[in-house]
């Protein structure tokens, strides 16, 4: 079921330039309730992974923009998404992150009861709407659900949202990248996740992370701290692996540019090429083998050969497949946002894979992470400061000229270009221009 | 035999150096192998389970602590403040090691812009394991449960 669109009197084509974007796209929030409606409202969005949901009844809350949804696996084995939402007085149905429900929801203000998909099982003291109304039409909205190698996608656009495949397009492959890493072909959702929350609009952390050039600077303290403790380290593999994420900011710019950006419909993009990896388990003689076990060694070598850093898939989550990351972005407001991370094993790998995945989301995700903090800050600051003075069009011209491939499923660009953030504000464009 | 005076002397001074901002000193009192943790959720019985908040060895704890005595580090531009209140320690032994509990509250304040949100609230429960080292009691882990672990946290900088 689509959401209200809110009766909008801007215009969001007058927001957008081929260079630059209107400052108000962070500050104002009758942007951010047509984004909701037109944006999140219409992409698919990661929700949730099969391996959450293990047994009939189990259910996890998840968000799709500001709205609340419970997915729950029914006594059938599929999975099932539903408002949270009561449809008597509008009381939301789940208090809980996640649990079992091996029952049904219950409403907790007059005990209505509904099935996994929205079905409402019964009402207490039915008799009191005798006449009224068929129990038939007073279910819990559903949400449109689909899958793709465990991964449960969801899009509140229902039956006018095209399929999940066509929107995952190029971008499937950074999924497959996840799952063909494991040695068995089977990942699982860790069981617990890291949350971290900023004053700023949620599309500072998309113009952020593929960002190859604010490192050196927003994150230059990491790197003179992690230099100075590993200058008194007697041996260079002592370094603790955080601190080499720390000093992975300090690489020089070249080294970027030399590197892929990889943009594609619908807003996405990644960077890929040598960036080589402090976290991943590539290097493990026992992950190798058991990998080539399963998958025979030319197909090993072609999975291990992937690299890439970081996928953003546009507008709502971040995938990290060479470390078994995933986070999902929340948008609270259009000055507060939450992150949440995930952590995947990679089932049948050693225990040190799921442990090296472990420390890179806790530096990826933590709010005390020492470059994630320094992020943060920079997203809230960028929040405060486009509030002031007259210069109201924020640039994202950089490396306008540089595209190095174009084909029908991707364009090719450095990946010290902003190509990314042009990218993010075509679809931008196309979401928000079509009522 | 556990000295109470001695345990409790030990987890005040901790939490005062951090105060101070003396943070030479405070890694001083940890062991070398030490773990300095605040795990992501409080049913975590090893920070291997899953994603923490801190989970930091020795020389993660001196690059954090390195990182806010330097004016380039934005997220601690400016530094924070903290004031730690310690209440209820119980020293007891458990599998041969001298393990403190204290209920503690951090509060922290930085100058953002001025209003309430520069300042916030930290608390839980803090877990000192114990280790005598050459006749001086040392703190082998620090785990901190926040009673909001599993919630979303703005930018940390400052130990807890």
């Amino acid at each position: 079921m689509a959401l209200h669109d809110p009766q909008a009197t801007l215009d969001p084509a007058a927001l957008v330039r081929s260079d630059a974007v209107h400052r108000s796209v962070y500050t104002d929030p009758a942007v951010f309730d047509l984004e909701m409606a037109r944006i999140f409202g219409r992409a698919w969005l990661y929700l949730a992974h099969d391996s959450e949901l293990p047994a009939p009844g189990d259910y996890v809350v998840r968000h799709m923009g500001t709205q609340s949804v419970i997915l729950t696996r029914d006594k059938d084995g599929a999975v099932k998404a539903i408002h949270n939402r009561c449809s008597h007085r509008g009381a939301t149905l789940c208090a809980f992150r996640k649990g079992s429900a091996p029952h049904g929801h219950q409403c907790p203000y007059h005990g209505w009861m509904f099935e996994p998909d929205g079905a409402l099982r019964f009402i207490p003291w039915h008799q009191g709407y005798e006449g009224q109304f068929d129990k038939s039409e007073m279910g819990v909205a559903q949400v449109r659900l689909e899958t793709y190698r465990g991964f449960i996608f969801g899009n509140l656009a229902g039956e006018a949202a095209p399929p999940l495949d066509h929107f995952l397009g190029h971008m499937r492959s950074t999924i497959d990248d996840l799952v063909d890493r494991s040695p068995t072909g089977r990942v699982e959702c860790g069981p617990y996740v890291l949350r971290h929350y900023y004053r700023a609009n949620w599309k500072m952390t998309f113009e952020n992370l593929n960002d190859t050039i604010h490192p050196g600077f927003a994150h230059a303290a990491s790197v003179v701290s992690a230099k100075s403790v590993a200058q008194t380290l007697e041996r260079r593999e002592d370094l603790a692996p955080t601190l080499g994420m720390m000093l992975a900011n300090g690489k020089p710019v070249q080294f970027f540019q030399d590197l892929d950006m990889i943009t594609a419909p619908g807003g996405h993009s990644y960077i890929g090429g040598h960036m080589g990896a402090d976290y991943s388990p590539d290097t493990q003689d026992a992950y190798t083998r058991a990998l080539i076990d399963f998958h025979g060694p030319d197909k090993a070598r072609d999975v291990l050969r992937v690299d890439r850093h970081l996928m953003l898939l546009y507008p709502s989550s971040f995938w990290h497949a060479r470390y078994q990351t995933v986070r999902i972005l929340r948008p609270v407001r259009h000055d507060l946002t939450e992150m949440i991370g995930f952590v995947f094993r990679l089932v049948g790998a050693p225990d040190e894979t799921y442990r090296n995945a472990v420390e890179y989301c806790t530096g990826a995700n933590s709010a005390a992470s020492p470059v994630i903090s320094d992020d943060l800050e920079i997203y809230e600051r960028c929040l405060l400061g486009n509030a002031q003075g007259p210069r109201e069009w924020v640039p994202f011209s950089r490396g306008a000229h540089e595209d190095r491939e174009r084909t029908n499923a991707f364009t090719r660009t450095p990946a010290t270009s902003e190509a990314y953030i042009r990218n993010q504000f075509a679809a931008w464009s196309d979401y928000m221009g079509r009522a | 035999m556990i000295d109470d005076g001695e345990v409790s002397r030990l987890v005040h001074l901790e939490a005062r150096l951090l105060d101070d901002q003396r943070f030479d000193e405070w890694i001083a009192l940890f062991t070398e192998d030490c773990r300095y943790w605040v795990p992501g959720h409080p049913e975590m019985s090893d920070p291997t389970e899953g994603p923490s908040h801190f989970h930091d060895d020795r020389q993660l704890m001196r690059a954090r602590t390195h990182r806010l005595a330097n004016p380039r580090a934005f997220g601690a531009e400016p530094a924070p403040r903290t004031a730690h209140v310690v209440s209820g320690i119980l020293a007891e032994e458990r599998d041969g090691a001298v393990v403190a509990t204290s209920s503690q509250i951090m509060l922290e304040w930085r100058d953002r812009d001025g209003f309430e949100a520069d300042k916030r609230l930290f608390g839980g429960r803090v877990t000192h394991r114990l280790r005598r080292e050459d006749g001086v009691l040392r703190i082998a882990e620090k785990r901190v449960d926040l009673i909001d672990a599993e919630a979303a946290f703005n930018a940390m900088a400052a130990p807890l």
